[in-house]
């Protein structure tokens, strides 16, 4: 009896190891890092729920470490990359050089990096990365043309985590298009210079920020600072509270957050998850790695959210015929 | 409100946590005990008075369980410095790595994996009648929330014990020369556990104000380096109440003077700007830390029965 046992168990097992592996569905996994939390009212919660959505439509797992420090991004990834997580998903132009590294280091691992450079993918010798670049000046457009509508003192403010090329681009477009709107409504509008807070999790410097830049006139507010910005919303929500009205504006980002603070009067999306999403499939279908996947108006990945009531009918209406020229490509042309 | 006045205020909003726990840590020093894991204390303070206060709705429940989780922490490094006579740094440090941790774990476990900001409702402002519309004065210093009335009055009250009292004057002679304090008849190990139980509730206390008073969110890493600011602070105010509130106004305004100057519109750097605090506090205790005038006994351990 026991012989017949022991056969039998080495066959099953014989059997197991020439059972092709293609014929058993992969579980895919994704890992995400984020030096912000994802609790943050920002960016981090909205790039860990782009990640959530897309893994739910495709079927993945996913693994998340967020707040962690500079000196830790390159030991998180490569944790992950050591467990065979499939996919890393670093969201910040900020992890580009330990993404670089890391995708060395791990050929058979796919790196997708949120606004990662357009020449990061041709810098990874693995071909092993891509790059998912919402287009930043559209979306300074997309707060720009509603801070120019807003203003009524013709001051705006912007405020900066850390100084990155796509934090500086965002500025850009947002002061040239509230100056362009603001010019066509008939009234000159500046942007003040950004401060940076030099972390994404200084929520104190982003109520002294707030401050200090309502004191200097500023009515309506973006920015691309994560926690820092919720910090800044409370500074705004005290200043309307202390004036007995809403008069301070601010526009949030990357989420539709209405609602979250009263101060809010809109917000810029982008659709990390489509991007995302589109970075799985490639994994899939053994296709990733070494592009370029542009997030734009045209096709969709950014858009304006919800508008408040605070913002009145015609402003409204004015605010959707700019978003249509940017769609249309004939924005400030 | 002009410049000055604003400045003012932000440096009266910015100095109160470090003021705090800056206290704290001169109780501990004037008692032998050079605490330098203030970082940590205030990391745990300020998550669990936010989580206290979250969950209540309570902001003073919140200050009084940050003080109170400050004190169980320090607990650890009392124990292994006073009974164990371990290493003062060492166990700082090991508090300033294990306490953030241990609120980044608690933070975790409650909140989950979620992504939803959660957000309570500060302390109220407490203006004094009266006194809250003299100029200036009275914005900064008669229309503040109550803990920052409690900071200033625990910085009279430091001076005064320490400068006037008996008590203070023993608990002093803790730090300077134990055995001969004990001679006298001070119980030594008493007065230094007295020093950690202090140290630790307002360090949790400096901490606790941030998410209660300050931001009404958590986020991790919000201490942001004031526990070291704090222990420059105790050195840069000479182990002195008033000196500390000094140098904690000093810092607050060097802070808060690089913000202002950052949104003014002068055409220059921010990084230039963000040095500032930096470069003022190397200068600073440059200028001041160079003579030794802490506590002599300070960081050293007590064994009773060593000659």
């Amino acid at each position: 009896m026991k012989k017949w046992l022991a056969s039998g168990l080495i066959c099953v097992m014989c059997a197991s190891l020439v059972t092709p592996a293609a014929a058993e569905a992969k579980d895919y996994k994704v890992a995400m890092i984020c030096d912000s939390s994802i609790n943050d009212g920002g960016w981090g919660a909205a790039c860990y729920n782009a990640m959530v959505d897309a893994c739910e439509k495709n079927g993945w797992t996913y693994e998340v470490s967020d707040s962690i420090g500079q000196n830790e991004y390159y030991d998180s990834i490569a944790a992950y990359c050591s467990l065979g997580y499939d996919m890393i998903y670093a969201p910040g132009n900020q992890y580009t050089d330990a993404v670089l590294q890391a995708a060395e280091e791990y050929p058979d691992i796919a790196f997708a990096l949120l606004n990662g450079g357009e020449g990061t993918p041709a810098q990874a010798v693995n071909g092993n990365v891509t790059s998912l670049l919402p287009n930043a000046t559209q979306i300074g457009w997309i707060a720009g043309a509603l801070a120019g509508l807003m203003t009524e003192s013709g001051t705006i403010a912007f405020i900066g985590g850390m100084e990155l090329d796509t934090t500086k681009a965002k500025y850009a477009g947002y002061s040239e298009a509230a100056a362009f709107v603001g010019e066509a409504e008939g009234k000159t509008v500046t942007c003040i210079d950004p401060p940076y807070a030099g972390s994404f999790d200084a929520s104190d410097k982003g109520i002294e920020f707030a401050k200090a830049l309502i004191d200097n006139g500023a009515d309506v507010f973006f920015g691309d600072a994560s926690a820092v910005d919720s910090g800044a919303r409370q500074a705004i929500d005290e200043a309307n509270k202390a004036a007995g009205e809403i008069r301070i504006f601010d526009i949030g980002q990357p989420a539709d957050i209405l609602g979250q603070n009263e101060c809010i009067i809109c917000s810029q999306v982008t659709d990390n998850s489509a991007m995302i999403s589109t970075s799985m499939q490639a994994v899939e279908n053994g296709t990733f790695g070494g592009e370029v996947i542009y997030g734009t108006l045209q096709n969709g990945a950014l858009s304006a959210g919800a508008l408040s009531d605070l913002v009145p009918e015609d402003v409204q209406a004015k605010y959707k015929e700019y978003l249509q020229q940017m769609i249309d490509d004939t924005f400030m042309k | 409100m002009n410049f000055v006045t604003n400045l003012l205020l932000a440096t009266v909003r910015m100095a109160i946590p470090i003021l705090f726990i800056a206290i704290g840590e001169m109780y501990s020093e004037r008692a032998g005990m050079v605490n330098i894991g203030l970082e940590g204390l205030a990391a745990i303070g300020s998550l669990v008075g936010f989580l206290m206060c979250f969950i209540t709705g309570s902001t003073w429940l919140g200050i009084f369980c940050g003080a109170l989780v400050g004190i169980a922490v320090n607990m650890i490094y009392a124990f292994a410095t006073i009974n164990l006579c371990a290493n003062h740094t060492v166990y700082g440090m090991a508090i300033n790595i294990f306490a953030p941790a241990l609120a980044s774990f608690i933070y975790r476990v409650y909140f989950g994996k979620g992504s939803d900001l959660s957000q309570i409702t500060l302390m109220k402002g407490l203006g004094i009648p009266g006194l809250k519309n003299i100029p200036l004065v009275g914005e900064l210093l008669f229309n503040q929330t109550p803990m920052v009335y409690l900071a200033f009055l625990l910085v009279i009250f430091t001076a005064v014990f320490f400068r006037r009292t008996r008590s203070g004057l023993n608990y002093r002679a803790v730090g300077e020369n134990p055995k001969a304090a004990a001679t006298l008849g001070i119980n030594v190990i008493g007065v230094k556990y007295l020093s950690c139980v202090i140290c630790g509730a307002l360090a949790g206390i400096g901490g606790a104000y941030l998410t209660t008073c300050y931001s009404n969110t958590y986020t991790e890493g919000n201490i942001a380096g004031r526990g070291f600011i704090a222990l420059a602070a105790v050195i840069f105010g000479r182990w002195s109440a008033g000196g500390i509130l000094l140098a904690c106004l000093f810092f607050g305004f060097c802070d808060a003077l690089q913000i202002r100057l950052q949104v003014a519109g002068l055409g220059i750097p921010y990084q230039f700007f963000q040095m500032i605090p930096f470069a003022a506090t190397i200068l600073a205790l440059t200028l001041i830390g160079g003579r030794k005038l802490g506590p002599k006994a300070a960081g050293k351990p007590y064994r009773k029965e060593e000659r």
